[in-house]
């Protein structure tokens, strides 16, 4: 018998309170965990296995080459299960429920996940870390920001290990520069000479595809552009209005995005097609030749162009700096937050085993073994910059990120440098995004580390996905005095309710 | 017989011509991705390939099956298969024996204890439960032993065994045959059509399943084939989704090619085992359910 899904959510939540009765039923043997220190950890030579439960990637955790530097450094033999890709939380959710024993439990931390680990902590499923982390981990201690210790407390108290993303701009928007060469323009840096570079291209199609010609394509589920939302200032979903966190929607930028981009769309500039494109659409369109201008994670550069020059050898690309609004607003988003956390619930049988590992996959020496392997072997370090020695690297480090159990906030980016060093046009979409542009461009999420929010977590998705719709629709020449009842709509949803939370706490952090 | 008009003749050819366009375009989402798994990966991404592959090559392809997760998935799902369809085609076919004797009593009370099964069950936590009281979790007869009866398989045999004639049997008796020897020379090989019928429907369903080993299998290496591919076809969704991954995690996902090559290499396996039950698929169907 199949079990459709929704009953599996269904069920899944049933599980949830379940654990409430799991976590009562464990807290007289785990709250003695935190307090007392049991003799497992001190009695010397014998270190148990321990079971790790970590998120899906495509190679077994227990046979890829990490695995094996980090038993022979920290000595500590561990047992690698992963949950799957897809229902991921769901079947935590199941494994927390049933108790499932496992020493250390990395997920990912978006807000999802971060809204299940607080729900863990709550119900008195998790083990209180502070007390271990002073008597064990002292590189732990060292490795944390007291910022990132901030926002993964939960009542005060830090359950869980917070592995600091690296701060970056992702994405900004693409161009041809055989176009613009050919055309003899240089790369706009306004929106109105990004406006009129799009003409041209439009009028004298350089790329000589006739009826085909698009200057510029996107995706349509990300109606807001990087670099043009910028210049419109409203680089991330929220940004910083005079001391208050404001919602894209409800930006005094927005109205005049949509008129900026609907005036694109009206005039054949902005594909037609956009409110259909898919994310593989807009980059096909891209990668066949056919449009000059699309907005593009310097992730996808090397398959992007790979593709692009096989279909005409002359293709070139270049970032456009991010464009000026009309009132010289600029700024592109650069994310911040947790790629994941790690936690240890109260089932586990080696709680300060589980510390002590940690901690010494924390060492400097391991740390950088486990991420980037050993020099001359793996890497290359010329004046502090690191470059991989491949494939080696590739086949024996690429997954290193996923073993992360908490970072070294300072040396990891630095590091880290070596996988996107190892594409030369990685390295020059990551460089002239992270590097040569002012630091001014970047503007950082600035919900990025916050706390667990219930509300916004509870509505963000929805209301993200409405407001998106609504712009496609805006963009696409829906009629714009619509605008306020809209807003009117969105506060109505759960926006209101999200403002007031993300503000309190806004307003208590910059305190 | 009437003879046919011209008319009828050209109603008859349309209609012909229109079921083919209608069968052939279920093949259609097929041959594209099978063309994906065999095209250069520039025309992938640049959206060139349609039905058929541009600048073959099979090399996607050998590094998908020689890649080492999805040999050891493969394993598994054929190990899984086999045993499972093996077993579950020896109880579900000594399980139906006795219950299609209707005379015997009591038996009216085990048929609907067999059907209650059918309706409900104890919901995923509970299940999980038992199968960790069972220490089954992380093992792979978690993915047999909870499936190895199903009943809707078990009435079709039960209703084939019924269609027999009962002087068959009797006739076997007379010359001494204990119920055992009935079962294993006279009905089941009388009931051939019906018995390669269910064997197929539990091979596919053994292994296209993937619920229960996301469910009970959190090892790595224990990961059957279809959870494999499903977790690979997810991963690409999830980025080009926008989930919130990071950026080591963006520069990992696999190319539209190798998914391609994945799904294919997956689906062939059990595709395979069709042409050769197809003749009694029909048949085993049909006998079952009309004459009972």
């Amino acid at each position: 018998m199949k079990f459709n899904q929704k009953k599996f959510v269904l069920l899944a939540l049933v599980g949830a309170i379940g654990l409430t009765v799991a976590g009562c039923g464990k807290s007289d043997s785990g709250a003695d965990v935190g307090t007392t220190s049991s003799p497992a950890a001190s009695s010397e030579g014998q270190k148990p296995t321990l079971r790790a439960l970590q998120v899906w990637q495509k190679d077994d955790y227990n046979t890829y080459p990490v695995a094996k530097v980090l038993e022979e450094k920290t000595g500590y033999k561990v047992q690698y299960d992963m949950l799957p890709q897809d229902n991921a939380l769901d079947k935590l959710n199941l494994l927390m429920a049933s108790g499932d024993a496992y020493d250390v439990i990395t997920t990912r931390g978006d807000s999802n996940n971060k809204a299940l680990f607080s729900d863990y902590a709550k119900r008195g499923a998790l083990v209180d870390l502070g007390p271990l982390i002073d008597k064990y981990g002292p590189n732990i201690k060292a490795s944390l920001s007291p910022e990132s210790i901030e926002a993964a407390k939960i009542d005060g108290k830090l359950y869980g290990i917070p592995t600091r993303a690296i701060s970056i701009v992702s994405a900004s928007l693409l161009v041809r520069q055989d176009w613009l060469d050919k055309l003899g323009l240089n790369v706009p840096t306004t929106t109105a000479e990004f406006e009129n570079m799009l003409k041209a291209f439009k009028e004298k199609d350089p790329g000589g595809n006739g009826v085909n010609n698009i200057p510029f394509t996107i995706d349509g589920s990300y109606p807001f552009v990087d670099s043009i939302s910028g210049a419109f200032g409203m680089p991330n979903g929220w940004n910083d209005v005079e001391g208050q966190l404001v919602p894209r929607v409800m930006d005094t930028g927005y109205k005049d995005y949509l008129a900026y981009m609907n005036g694109l769309f009206k005039t054949g500039l902005l594909d037609k097609e956009f409110p259909v494109n898919k994310d593989a659409n807009a980059k096909e369109k891209f990668a066949s030749g056919k449009a000059g201008v699309i907005p593009l994670n310097w992730s996808d550069i090397p398959g992007i162009m790979d593709a692009l020059n096989k279909n005409n050898s002359d293709a070139k690309w270049t970032y456009i700096p991010a464009l000026k609004g009309p009132s010289g607003k600029f700024g592109l988003s650069a994310n911040d937050g947790f790629a994941g956390i790690t936690y240890i619930p109260k089932a586990a049988k080696h709680p300060e085993d589980a510390i002590i590992w940690m901690n010494a996959k924390l060492d400097n020496d391991t740390f950088k073994l486990m991420t980037i392997g050993e020099e001359n072997k793996h890497y290359t370090v010329k004046d502090g910059a690191y470059a991989p020695i491949l494939p080696l690297f590739s086949d024996e480090r690429n997954q290193a990120f996923n073993y992360l159990t908490g970072t070294d906030e300072k040396n990891y980016p630095i590091y880290w440098q070596a996988r996107v060093r190892k594409d030369p046009r990685l390295f020059a979409g990551w460089e002239f995004l992270n590097a040569k542009l002012p630091t001014e461009t970047r503007y950082l999420d600035p919900l990025g580390i916050s706390p667990y929010l219930p509300e916004y977590s509870k509505n963000n998705q929805s209301l993200d996905s409405m407001v998106n719709d609504q712009t496609v629709k805006f963009i696409a020449g829906a009629d714009l005095t619509k605008l306020d009842d809209f807003i009117a709509k969105y506060k109505a949803a759960g926006g209101d309710a999200s403002i007031k939370e993300v503000n309190e706490w806004y307003a208590a952090k910059n305190k | 017989m009437k003879k046919k008009t011209f008319g009828d003749i050209a109603l008859d050819v349309f209609i012909y011509l229109l079921l083919l366009l209608v069968a052939a375009s279920t093949l259609l989402p097929f041959l594209n991705v099978f063309s994906k798994a065999v095209s250069a990966e520039w025309a992938v991404v640049s959206g060139k390939v349609g039905l058929y592959p541009i600048g073959f090559q099979l090399d996607t392809m050998k590094f998908v099956i020689t890649s080492n997760p999805f040999i050891r998935s493969f394993l598994v799902s054929v190990g899984v298969t086999v045993a499972g369809t093996a077993l579950s085609m020896l109880l579900t076919a000594v399980t139906a024996y006795p219950l299609s004797k209707r005379q015997l009593p009591g038996i009216g009370m085990i048929m609907l204890l067999f059907i209650f099964t059918m309706l409900f069950n104890g919901g995923i936590i509970p299940n999980y439960l038992l199968m960790k009281q069972l220490g089954l979790i992380n093992n792979l007869w978690v993915l047999v032993v909870p499936s190895l009866i199903s009943v809707f398989n078990l009435l079709v045999i039960k209703s084939y065994y019924e269609s027999l004639p009962d002087s068959l049997e009797e006739s076997a008796k007379m010359d001494g045959a204990c119920h055992f020897t009935v079962l294993f020379r006279i009905i089941l090989p009388l009931s051939g059509p019906v018995l390669a019928t269910i064997a197929l429907f539990y091979a596919v369903s053994y292994w296209n399943d993937f619920f229960n080993s996301m469910l009970y299998i959190s090892k790595p290496s224990l990961k059957p084939l279809q959870l494999y591919l499903r977790d690979i076809v997810m991963d690409a969704d999830s980025v080009s989704a926008g989930m919130s991954r990071s950026v080591e995690d963006r520069m990992n996902v696999s190319p539209e090619g190798v998914r391609a090559a994945t799904v294919i290499a997956s689906t062939i396996p059990i595709l395979l085992v069709y042409p050769y039950l197809q003749k009694y698929f029909i048949k085993g169907v049909l006998i079952g359910s009309v004459k009972g």
